[in-house]
């Protein structure tokens, strides 16, 4: 591999990070409206509390490291990017621009609705919460899928010219999402009453059982991203070689994105879902285990980003 | 007004003159078509370059000239010569494979561009970049199937082969034409039936790089060698391509 690499450690960056705030945000959108307690969350609204509080960060921090890979901003034109808000086109990254933006300000305004007695807001702040969250659900999808249609707008890159790749990026995003939330209860939840222990129990097991949910989906849209590439022939089948056993990235990809993304994960949180979920016997996850699974997935989600980035670089058309 | 009968007759006498008017206009538009069709590409020509490689003595002459003419920081090609060396003994063949910009008709480098800073001009087919607008995303980069494009250290911004616009449109050649020792480049209007290259490329054999992309490039290739380590490999057949750019393997 002595391919030079256009898009660098920046980009893989924006796309994970931009990943776990769209899917913090349509995760927690979504407890939000379907939780239960009239459109309020119910017991749950406490999950939708650190989505809204989690979302907006990690966007705004990958949209950063993209402006500070720009090449304008690296010869010290430190604005130019500002010409991306001059026009509107079909590229993938004129219309990811205004939704990204778009993202950050409704996620801004829906995270501040969760601000304990919100200044300004008064008896607005619950509907105006409900309103923003029935926005943030499809904005947070539209943002998750739009980072895997950027890679795969282009026939010259068969690697990530794939229709179900952004398909891939939305549900790592939706579970990294739901990861930093668990990750951040488990971190900061404090429970005093043994309503509230029981409250919080079964929002963990929500967002654990969740979590298996997107991760069979995702397993199986890696099962049939490798399986097409492997039936077709050509461009696609040679640049998807990388990532199959004997390529370059086959290790990283395998045990990074495959076994310790995704596998473990899963299976720990099996062992802890299938009581509850089968026999009804209660969900009891001790909090190191939310911690390691979540940091499991993030791990994972990242790797994915890193591996599908390089590989679709390092890989071009067949034949000249 | 007054008397129906002459005015009808005046009318029918108008549009049996008017009929007359109209098929003599159409034998003429039939008999000048090639005239009235060369008359209006006239006015917008679509520039195209065609490199006849029976010709090509791979000296870098035209990446040579290309790089005085734009000042071309180190590193970087607008314009470059890869060669192609394969097979095995006694049975060898090394060719040349000038590379530039290849203008494409369908240009995926200005379909993904967020700020329309890369265009096709309509005045010449020429496909352009204004790096005063580029922002250096890099994504026209990644979207060139020909790897024709690069970000410019100095400005920023992307960056490749214009066919030299700013001799063409003072009526000269481009610079690595000009500069070709075996005068294997020809570029011209492709829309011109009586141009050289127009001729050229309908009495030859002809090739465009990688049509499978769907980008109908206008820049055409008599004689070349496709050959590639992807396709090559499979067959057993010693191949090794130098690219003579930093980007050592072909893309």
């Amino acid at each position: 591999m002595t391919a030079e690499l256009t898009w660098g450690m920046p980009v893989i960056l924006y796309l994970f990070l931009a990943g776990v705030g769209a899917g913090a945000l349509t995760a927690s959108a979504s407890v939000l409206l379907r939780g239960g307690g009239g459109g309020f969350g119910g017991s749950h609204v406490e999950i939708a509390r650190y989505g809204a509080f989690l979302a907006p960060l990690p966007v705004m921090v990958g949209c950063l490291a993209l402006i500070f890979e720009l090449g304008s901003f690296e010869v010290g034109n430190w604005f130019r990017w500002i010409n991306l808000y001059m026009t509107i086109n079909l590229s993938p990254m004129s219309i990811g621009t205004w939704l990204l933006s778009f993202f950050i300000m409704v996620s801004m305004a829906y995270a501040y609705t969760f601000v304990p007695n919100a200044p300004f807001l008064g008896e607005w702040q619950r509907p105006l919460r409900v309103m923003l969250a029935w926005v943030s659900v499809p904005l947070g999808i539209a943002t998750a899928i739009y980072t895997g249609i950027l890679l795969g707008a282009m026939p010259a890159r068969p690697f990530w010219n794939s229709p179900i790749l952004a398909l891939l990026f939305m549900l790592s995003s939706i579970s990294t999402g739901v990861a930093v939330i668990l990750l951040f209860r488990a971190l900061l939840h404090r429970t005093s009453t043994p309503e509230a222990e029981q409250a919080a129990k079964e929002s963990d097991y929500l967002l654990t059982a969740t979590d298996v949910m997107l991760i069979g989906f995702e397993l199986m849209v890696i099962f049939l991203f490798l399986m097409y590439a492997q039936l077709t022939i050509g461009n696609v089948k040679e640049a998807m070689s990388v990532i199959l056993p004997g390529g370059d990235l086959a290790p990283l990809f395998w045990l990074g994105v495959v076994l310790i993304g995704l596998l473990i994960p899963a299976l720990i949180e099996l062992y802890y879902v299938i009581p509850e979920l089968l026999y009804h016997r209660g969900f009891a996850s001790p909090r190191y285990v939310d911690i390691v699974v979540s940091v499991a997935v993030l791990i994972g989600g990242f790797l994915l980003r890193y591996v599908v980035v390089i590989a679709g670089q390092v890989t071009g058309p067949v034949g000249i | 007004m007054t008397d129906p009968n002459n005015s009808s007759s005046i009318d029918r006498r108008a549009f049996l003159k008017g009929t007359a008017a109209v098929a003599a206009a159409g034998v003429g538009v039939a008999a000048g078509a090639e005239s009235t069709r060369a008359a209006v590409t006239a006015l917008k020509p679509h520039y195209g370059m065609l490199i006849d490689l029976r010709r090509c003595i791979g000296c870098h002459a035209c990446s040579v000239a290309c790089k005085a003419e734009f000042d071309v920081p180190l590193g970087v090609n607008r314009s470059w010569v890869e060669y192609i060396e394969k097979g095995d003994y006694p049975n060898v063949r090394r060719s040349f494979l000038p590379r530039l910009c290849n203008h494409c008709s369908k240009p995926q480098c200005v379909s993904v561009c967020p700020t329309n800073a890369t265009w096709k001009r309509k005045e010449d087919g020429i496909v352009v970049i204004d790096p005063d607008i580029c922002i250096g995303c890099k994504y026209c980069i990644q979207a060139c199937p020909y790897d024709a494009r690069f970000l410019n250290p100095k400005t920023g911004a992307a960056d490749k082969c214009d066919f030299c616009l700013h001799r063409v449109t003072k009526g000269l050649e481009p610079s690595c034409v000009q500069t070709c020792i075996g005068r294997a480049r020809i570029f011209g209007d492709l829309h011109d039936p009586e141009s050289e290259i127009s001729r050229m490329i309908a009495n030859n054999p002809v090739t465009v790089l990688r049509p499978e992309m769907g980008t109908q490039p206008n820049v055409f290739y008599i004689a070349a060698d496709h050959s590639d380590p992807h396709t090559s490999h499979a067959h057993g057949e010693y191949i090794r391509i130098e690219t003579h750019r930093r980007q050592a393997e072909r893309r």
